[in-house]
């Protein structure tokens, strides 16, 4: 009989009910009463707001609430409260196209979107400004009142001495790279259902991947107490980091919903996901790498300008992530990062998975390639010479544990047959690769860093496992189940796994930053040999054994150099129902804060385990239609222990299909009025099936790791070093340097047209 | 306006009113309530949707219900019968071709309507085939697999 199929892992614990159609979605959910809510957004990118008439959409029949500014608490929100910008609804003025300015709740979809209709709004147009350079001139237009300058927020870190090193270094490259605004593209839109019920309690149903700080924000921007907010998740249909902030339609449902007494339903259509979804940071980025001529690295000094978008967000988080990556990889001794946020009247950035270590990473990892070529040295070579070590310090106060980096590096070298074919390949062909390092475990940022588990164990020997690990699509929920099936001794599919009620789960940062296999996977350990002690002593009670002679594996339980095997519900149903002792387990787990930890100072400290990798990659180019094809992409990454070889694979093939949208296809592209031409699949390519190359993923296990079983996670690193390991491989092919992504076809013609003139 | 609409949707038939602008999609969704076809972007362009109407893939948003009348639909809760899984869903499970499982449903349809064509396409003819449904998380290299690992299934194949 032929075998179809050879298992590298099992299989997710939620396939078969997302293959069957049986798994809720929060847009699948019904509720009795429910309205539609339906928010008029801005089609001016900059204007101010003279007057607002609702009262044709008032009183259209199937209407049941018309909200503004004035009907909404006044707060302004932000993400970090400090940086607080953004009303629920606006008040006098709207920043992009897209902005909130009223909202309606209506019996169905046809009236409300009717009563959008009949809401007159008379706006006055101000100057509009998309450009970060326009931004920060002199005297330029203000996109928030009352501030000094459209530059919002700046960050500045210094080590060593980087000028003493650039007057050393016998090779110094210097150049500027630019990236631009992408949209997550999830493709369950973001959506909710908000219910204010009689008791003053909001209950809101969305797709979340951080629902307790989202609680928190919630209720921040309503001016609630946050014990009244409860977040609850369904399946979810995509992150990517989209999905950690909170979203205004919540706030805006919840009015809606206290002011009908209904639970109210606000869904994006695509075209407000791509317009006010938030998008990836665009970065510019001025960066200048110096080393000697043997090939050691020793400065780096990258000056970054974060297009903000019109409101804040993630945006110090993002480049202060960035700074500690780029701080980190090679353990360059000497470093000066100048970060600066500035706002634009567009639609704002938000966190994308890679947090902004894809866009440095792309700047880092091709001028690096720029270097080797000044140098004339192989750049893997040089690569090699820099590589950072297991249990190295960073002279940024990185503290790696377990590297896998040198294998990782020389595993995709040979697999992309970097030897045979780097300067050598066929005409119009090329290899290139990039490294990459990333946070293995989310951080420290919030100043502090723990998760906690719960389990109980049914008087059948069944397991509920209770951990704040969010599904978004990336498999926490098997890990978890994995992890404590693995230290429980039961059966995988024993175990229903539970994550999706603040009401239920322990307080949580989240899922982000790659955190929840390390952070949630720990604590869930921790659960289950709490869990394990009580289930081992009632079976040694019930047994007549010592306990240290129990064994129970695969939902099994026998002493230790016995044949006679007990069913674990043979146990659990013993202690239950004739002790009245059932089996539980609580788990926490706390990365401890390095000694001398404070926010402010901490940097690179704030990670509490680092993830390496590379990518290699070989392209071939048409230089008539600037068309670059890749042909085959090489990933291997560190994953400690690997949990589920299917689930990590799938996260790195995910990411490069990701990073190949990032490095040739994606970009929001803007008119000169602000709006977004590109506002669906038609025109805001990702890459389909007949895009994506044959991509191999390799997981390469290393030790020194804290994570449960020494995993790290897997969630992000693989659509880093995608981009500059592409723009690089061009390089190779055809001799041109692309210093922005995406790089499209047009910007191939064009270097290749300026190369020709520059040898003639 | 409201009209009569007859279809029948896995094998049930349906009498219901519905205004004659409704998409197909909509009514699955919203008037059967068989929750498992999706809507990624009602425009016609992520393939999220897609049912087999008669056998053949087609975007359910961008069908309207009343072209459905006296028409057979299939739909992901269709497929397989009772607790068993068709063998495309099986291969989709075990080869680790579902990440969020938004776009699975329609994936799963669109492959088999390719392989109740095509028992056995190549690896081309399963790109040509799946490149209007879109997924965001996989990368498709496990899509590519399951879809292979499908038709070897159907041909009398085993897991492992
Ligand atoms: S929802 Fe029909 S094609 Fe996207
Ligand atoms: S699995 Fe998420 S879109 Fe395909």
């Amino acid at each position: 009989m032929k075998t179809c199929i050879v298992r590298k892992g099992l299989p997710r614990i939620d396939a078969i009910p997302k293959v069957s159609g049986e798994a809720q979605y929060t847009v699948d959910l019904k509720m009795p009463g429910l309205l539609v809510g339906k928010i008029l957004r801005s089609p001016h990118a900059h204007a101010r707001i003279k007057s607002i008439d609702t009262s044709a959409a008032k009183a259209l029949d199937g209407v049941l609430a018309v909200i503004t500014a004035e009907d909404v608490p006044e707060n302004l929100f932000a993400f970090y409260q400090w940086q607080a910008d953004k009303h629920i609804l606006c008040t006098d003025r709207v920043r992009y196209v897209g902005d909130e300015v009223a909202a309606v709740a209506a019996m169905d979809d046809d009236t409300a979107e009717a009563a959008l209709d009949l809401i007159k709004v008379e706006y006055e147009a101000l100057p509009v400004i998309l450009d970060i350079d326009e931004a920060m001139k002199p005297g330029a237009q203000l996109i928030h009142e009352g501030k000094e300058s459209n530059s919002t927020w700046s960050v500045d870190r210094l080590f060593g001495d980087p000028d003493k090193a650039l007057a050393e270094c016998d090779y110094v490259v210097e150049g500027t790279y630019v990236t631009h605004q992408l949209a997550h593209c999830c493709l369950e839109v973001s959506n909710c259902i908000a219910k204010w019920d009689k008791r003053d309690k909001l209950t809101i149903w969305t797709n979340a991947q951080a629902p307790h700080t989202q609680r928190q924000e919630v209720a921040r921007v309503l001016g609630i107490p946050r014990r009244n907010v409860r977040i609850i998740n369904s399946t979810m249909g995509g992150g990517f980091g989209s999905k950690l902030v909170m979203d205004m339609k919540l706030p805006i449902a919840s009015v809606l919903s206290r002011l009908t007494g209904r639970p109210v339903r606000i869904v994006n259509t695509r075209s407000e996901e791509f317009t006010t979804a938030k998008t990836r940071y665009p970065y510019t980025l001025h960066l200048k790498t110096g080393a000697t001529k043997d090939g050691k690295i020793l400065v780096r000094d990258l000056t970054l300008i974060g297009d903000n978008g019109a409101y804040h967000d993630k945006g110090p988080a993002t480049i202060n992530f960035s700074s500690m990556m780029f701080g980190t990889l090679y353990n360059v001794p000497n470093i000066r990062f100048h970060g600066e946020l500035v706002y634009t009247n567009k639609a704002m950035g938000t966190a994308f998975r890679g947090f902004g270590n894809p866009q440095v990473t792309f700047a880092t990892e091709s001028q690096i390639d720029e270097l080797a070529e000044k140098m004339g040295m192989d750049p893997l070579e040089l690569r090699r010479r820099n590589v950072n070590h297991p249990d190295e310090t960073a002279a940024c106060g990185a503290e790696v544990c377990g590297c896998a980096m040198s294998e990782c590096m020389e595993l995709a070298a040979k697999e992309i047959g970097w030897e045979e074919k780097r300067g050598k390949g066929a005409p119009l062909r090329g290899v290139g690769l990039a490294n990459m390092v990333h946070t293995g475990g989310g951080g420290r940022f919030y100043g502090f860093n723990s998760a906690e588990a719960i389990i109980k164990l049914s008087d059948e020997g069944t397991v509920t496992l209770i951990t704040s690990a969010l599904d978004m699509g990336q498999g926490a929920h098997t890990a978890m189940a994995q992890i404590a099936a693995e230290e429980l001794g039961v059966r995988l599919e024993d175990i229903n796994v539970l994550s999706h009620d603040t009401e239920l789960t322990p307080y949580d940062l989240g899922s982000w930053g790659s955190r929840a296999t390390f952070m949630n996977g720990n604590a869930v350990l921790a659960a289950a040999e709490d869990a394990r002690q009580s289930l081992v002593e009632a079976a040694a009670e019930m047994l007549e054994a010592d306990p240290a002679d129990i064994l129970v594996e695969e939902s099994k339980v026998w002493v230790k150099g016995s044949h006679e095997k007990h069913d674990l519900s043979e146990v659990v149903d013993h202690t239950v129902n004739e002790h009245g002792e059932p089996i539980s387990g609580i788990g926490r787990f706390v990365d401890h804060l390095p000694e001398g930890y404070t926010i402010p100072t901490a940097f690179a400290k704030n990670i509490p385990c680092f993830s390496f990798g590379t990518q290699a990659v070989e392209v071939e180019v048409d230089p008539e239609t600037g068309q670059v094809n890749v042909l085959r992409v090489v990933a291997a990454h560190e994953t400690g222990t690997t949990i589920n070889q299917t689930m990590a694979e799938g996260q790195l093939e995910g990411s490069m299909a990701q990073g190949i949208g990032f490095a040739l296809m994606e970009r929001l592209v803007h008119d000169d009025e602000g709006r977004i031409v590109n506002d669906r699949f038609l025109d805001y390519k990702i890459p389909n099936i007949g895009d994506v190359p044959e991509m191999k993923a390799y997981c390469v296990e290393s030790v020194g790791t804290r994570g449960p079983f020494g995993a790290k996670g897997i969630g992000e690193p693989g659509l880093v070093p995608t981009a500059p390991a592409i723009a690089n491989a061009i390089y190779d092919a055809i001799g041109v340097r692309l210093h922005e992504v995406p790089m499209t076809r047009e910007q191939i013609i064009k270097a290749l047209k300026e190369k020709r003139a520059s040898e003639t | 306006m409201k009209r009569e609409l007859h279809i029948r949707v896995n094998g049930d038939e349906y009498h219901l009113l519905v205004e004659t602008h409704r998409t197909l999609l909509e009514v699955i969704r919203d008037e059967i309530g068989l929750t498992g076809t999706k809507n990624g972007c009602g425009q016609g362009e992520c393939g999220a949707c897609t049912v087999l109407l008669d056998g053949e893939p087609v975007n359910s948003c961008l069908v309207l219900a009343h072209e459905a009348e006296g028409h057979d639909v299939l739909t992901i809760e269709g497929l397989g019968s009772g607790d068993t899984l068709h063998p495309v869903q099986r291969a989709f499970v075990e080869t680790g071709a579902i990440q969020c499982g938004y776009c699975t449903p329609g994936m799963v349809l669109t492959a088999k309507a390719l392989l109740d064509h095509n028992p056995t396409p190549t690896r081309a003819e399963i790109l040509e085939g799946l490149k209007g449904n879109l997924c965001r998380c996989t990368g498709y290299v496990k899509i590519v697999e399951a879809v292979e690992a499908a038709s070897c299934l159907l041909e009398g194949g085993e897991i492992e």
